[in-house]
């Protein structure tokens, strides 16, 4: 179980000494992944889901806030027990040291283990063997390659072969398919939700695809991020059929519809223009964006929170389901 | 197992030098470099064993144009001109070598760790590095040379080495800066990796070319800069060596007036362009040796 | 001169790299054809030669690239294949608007926006320099934003999708009315995605324009092009109406390549990966179907003969197991 309460973050923008501009990144954010289970956080770039992301890995310090993992409270980054959360990057081209081959790029970590666990040094390779078996990867055929020598998506598969040798209890997946051909993302996901089951890993998807997402498994919980804030959260199901922010609503109008094959939603939300984030709002953080605000809703600010007849929690004043995503056609 | 091991570091080993090989063999220049270079590795190493201590001089044939006998004339004193750019040579890049050593290992050094540990220690060894910077090299030397004489090629090449590494040092700590943010360091960092192993397995063979690039540069660096203060006349004769030739060809000599001294001026000159050739047509292929893509393809 | 969408007639088109093994071909065999006024999708994975695809649409494949055969027609301008030097540099801008991949980082950070056009204004001899920005800033609001304070700003100042609006009014500026978009939406947001889409269909219906847009996401195609083109391994595999192709895909791969969609609705289990990687320049098998290593339909006869490209109604496949189906 990794957990967090309250998290905070903010960051020092770089600018004139004297006018150093502060940017939020993080307002105070709970979260709770329980073991083997599969969460996602969902927003667009800048929102604080990757931030977030960084500090559960251990990649990066939090302000305030306590994070905790299996009930040990972890502060510092350079807490072994973060190494129990091993992060796989969005760019496997840069993932991987291109000087060194795949056996030595797993061998390193797998010594490290080896000699804390008291493991005599055979293991290392047999282990080295079997985290690449375990990724759906021929060990015999990789291991003395160059990460050159692969595809993005078996660069992919080695990155999460290399966190796999620390015995990780959570892999936290940061837009992990993006860079990755069209026609093999599927494979990625269908591996991590695998390692999911058979291994009892659990998995953090960062993502401002929702789609993905919904891949993971349907036990898992979705957390939209906007602005460093969580402002609705809930079972993916839940939150794809009826989503109640608008922010949320947004974010599902936006996924391109495959005409032909699916119809759009009746009521699309096309929130208004970004503006300048800079500016810090009293009232609702997505106010400005929002096609539905009401006065309410520019003074005061929305805390995250169940309400009456909404199931999954929400910051909204005025929770209305409405029908955004596409309906498929039932072919294929 | 450990047998596969190790045979397997073993076979990363030999295709390493085979894809060296294949590098070198891609373009004839680099060939040419590599004999060149070697050429006077080995005129350094051994030329001065073909020759007695003193060389003969011969008072009846003094500054002699070129002829099948003496290939660039001889000097002042009737000695052999190539003789004497040989017998030089191990001054010249001893001192050279141990230059473009204490260069790089120290720019490297300190680069690496301020970049790598920012922070409180990176201010420090930055300031000291501009600081080092702003010593002009020239006027310092002049001072030591009246206290020091020189006369050991290690001692030059410990003084030229000491006060060149500062260039070294930012440029490896502005790459070290750039590859720490890389996703194959966080992700050591990540994984609980050891320091040692990020900067020493991680870090550094990715700079290697660069490292590589910078020491032959050094090289000619320091070949340039002795001769030049040898030529200058700031450090006294003790020895021959090209810098103290090219100024007795110019103010002894009067190779500039007199056309049976120009052997005298244009072989110690031809020794450093082939030289400077050499390693410029090899510090080409670097990038290509230490990047396994480029090597392998 | 009022200018009119133009059509555009690939034939033959291939496009060879000169690599170590010899000169291979990175687009092969391609034609199709761009009706004036439409926007066609050209939907690939990376090494499929789309990008090859569009450059030589310019005439602007980069050495060790050259075009080896074929031809490119475009109307008013003729065989551009054939171009060189200056009218082909006059061509480009005035004719053909290009929006690079990652227009987001192809602005030199140096100049402002203004100065960039002003700089391009100047490189295509434009002599109403002030007409030239009025046109910018008239361009720049219609895709919602303050012309004025855009044109003002260096690189860093625009966020992703200004700088993406900032990349296709500098294409169309010229009153080009054949405009080619490459990876349009790449690295933006699913929101700002949408809205440069929405853009995207709304300026090529006022302008009048003949679109191309170059994507790996098939998403992108269905949301705004009137056809659809899929290419693998350097060949167009099928071809067709967007909505005819997304609804009953023919070719394998362009099935494959659906299917391995997640969507928000049906059942999450029926997306599947393709099996295999796709090839790079120097893997494309040279004689056979480029798609059989992956393919579920294969036949002995796909490793030996290239299926040809056959219309079928509205659509051209290149498949031999589509072919013996019609005839079954």
């Amino acid at each position: 179980m990794i957990s967090g309460k309250g998290i905070t973050k903010t960051f020092k923008q770089r600018g004139s000494v004297l006018a150093g501009r502060t940017v939020q990144a993080l307002r105070g954010v709970d979260f709770q992944i329980p073991k083997g289970g599969a969460a996602s956080f969902i927003g667009e770039s800048g929102c604080g889901k990757t931030t977030l992301g960084r500090i559960i890995a251990g990649l990066e310090t939090y302000d305030t806030g306590e994070i905790t993992i299996d009930g040990v409270s972890v502060t510092s980054p350079k807490d072994r027990l973060f190494r129990k959360v091993q992060m796989i990057h969005q760019d496997p081209y840069s993932a991987l040291n291109p000087t060194r081959t795949i056996h030595q790029t797993l061998r390193a970590p797998l010594e490290l283990r080896a000699k804390q666990t008291r493991r005599p040094k055979s293991w290392i390779d047999e282990r080295a063997h079997e985290v690449l078996g375990l990724v759906g990867l021929d060990p015999a055929s990789v291991i003395g390659r160059y990460p050159h020598q692969l595809s993005g998506g078996m660069r992919q598969r080695v990155v999460i072969a290399r966190a796999l040798t620390v015995d990780p209890e959570m892999l936290v997946a940061d837009e992990a398919t993006s860079m990755i051909d069209v026609s093999l993302r599927l494979g990625i996901l269908a591996l991590l939700k695998d390692l999911r089951e058979r291994l009892g890993v659990s998995v953090l998807f960062i993502t401002h695809d929702v789609a993905t997402a919904r891949y993971i498994g349907d036990d898992g919980e979705l957390y939209v991020i906007y602005r460093g804030q969580v402002i609705e959260r809930g079972s993916v199901d839940t939150i794809i059929s009826d989503p109640v922010h608008p922010y949320t609503q947004s974010l599902l109008s936006a996924i391109p519809v495959l005409h032909g094959l699916e119809e759009p939603g009746p009521e699309p939300v096309v929130p208004t223009e970004a503006l300048d984030a800079g500016h810090e709002d009293a009232g609702c953080l997505f106010a400005r964006r929002c096609p539905f605000r009401t006065e309410e809703c520019e003074t005061g600010r929305p805390v995250l929170g169940l309400t009456e007849g909404v199931p999954q929690e929400h910051a909204c004043f005025h929770p209305k389901s409405r029908d955004v995503v596409a309906t498929h056609l039932g072919r294929v | 197992m450990s047998i596969v091991l190790e045979s397997t570091s073993a076979t990363i080993r030999r295709n390493f030098w085979n894809g060296v090989w294949r590098v070198m063999k891609r373009k004839p220049s680099r060939m040419v470099g590599v004999v060149i270079i070697l050429g006077f590795a080995f005129m350094g190493v051994f030329g001065p064993m073909f020759f007695p201590a003193q060389l003969p001089d011969n008072p009846d044939a003094i500054t002699q144009p070129p002829s099948w006998e003496h290939w660039f004339g001889t000097d002042p004193q009737g000695r052999d001109v190539l003789a004497l750019v040989i017998t030089g040579s191990r001054y010249v890049l001893l001192s050279a070598a141990v230059t473009a050593l204490i260069t790089v290992v120290l720019g490297t050094a300190i680069g690496l760790y301020s970049g790598f540990k920012r922070g409180r220690w990176d201010t420090v060894l930055m300031r000291i590095t501009d600081m080092k910077l702003t010593i002009p090299g020239l006027p310092l030397l002049l001072v030591l040379a009246t206290v020091w004489k020189f006369g050991n090629p290690i001692q030059m090449g410990l003084v030229l080495g000491l006060l060149g590494w500062g260039g070294v040092a930012r440029a490896v700590r502005a790459q070290t800066l750039s590859l720490r943010e890389r996703g194959f360091i966080e992700a050591a960092r990540g994984l609980g990796l050891s320091t040692t192993h990020i900067i020493g397995k991680e870090l550094l063979p990715s700079m290697a070319p660069y490292i590589a690039m910078n020491m032959l540069i050094a090289v000619t660096g320091a070949v340039y800069a002795q001769v030049g203060l040898f030529f200058l006349g700031v450090l006294p004769y003790e020895s021959d060596n090209w810098g103290v030739m090219l100024n007795l060809a110019v103010f002894q000599a009067g190779a500039m007036i007199t056309p049976t001294a120009l052997g005298y001026l244009l072989a110690p000159l031809l020794a450093i362009l082939l030289l400077t050739l050499g390693i410029v047509l090899v510090v080409d292929a670097m990038d290509e040796i230490f990047n396994p893509r480029l090597r392998e393809e | 001169m009022a200018k009119q969408a133009p059509g555009v007639r690939i034939d033959g088109l291939t496009v060879v790299y000169k690599t170590p093994a010899g000169e291979l071909p990175a687009v092969r065999d391609v034609s199709m054809e761009l009706a004036a006024g439409t926007i066609t999708g050209i939907v690939g994975e990376s090494g499929s030669g789309k990008s090859t695809l569009a450059f030589s649409l310019l005439n602007a494949v980069q050495p060790p690239g050259r075009i080896s055969a074929g031809s490119v027609e475009i109307d008013d301008l003729g065989n551009v294949v054939s171009f060189q030097g200056e009218q082909l540099r006059k061509a480009r801008g005035a004719h053909i608007g290009y929006v690079f991949q990652a227009a987001q980082n192809s602005l030199n950070p140096l100049k402002t926006v203004g100065k960039q056009l002003l700089d391009l204004g100047r490189s295509h001899g434009v002599e109403d320099l002030r007409g030239l920005v009025r046109e910018a800033k008239e361009l720049l609001g219609r895709m919602g934003l303050d012309g004025a304070r855009v044109l003002d700003s260096h690189q860093h100042e625009l966020s992703g999708g200004m700088r993406q609006r900032v990349g296709i009014m500098l294409a169309l500026v010229l009153n080009a009315h054949l405009v080619v978009l490459d990876e349009p939406t790449t690295a933006l947001d699913m929101i700002t995605q949408a809205t440069i889409l929405r853009i995207i269909r709304e300026v090529h219906a006022e302008r009048g324009l003949t679109t191309m847009i170059i994507t790996h996401d098939i998403g992108v195609v269905a949301e705004v092009a009137d056809r659809l083109a899929v290419m693998y391994g350097g060949r167009i595999v099928e071809q067709g109406p967007t909505r005819e192709v997304l609804a009953d895909p023919q070719h394998p791969y362009t099935r494959g390549l659906i299917r391995a969609i997640p969507r928000l609705t049906g059942d999450i289990n029926q997306a599947q990966a393709l099996p295999g990687r796709p090839p790079t320049l120097t893997t494309v098998p040279k004689e056979g179907c480029v798609f059989r290593e992956r393919c579920s339909l294969r036949m002995d006869v796909c490793d030996t003969v290239d299926p040809e490209a056959i219309p079928h109604g509205d659509r051209i496949i290149a498949c031999h197991a589509v072919k013996v189906k019609e005839h079954a």
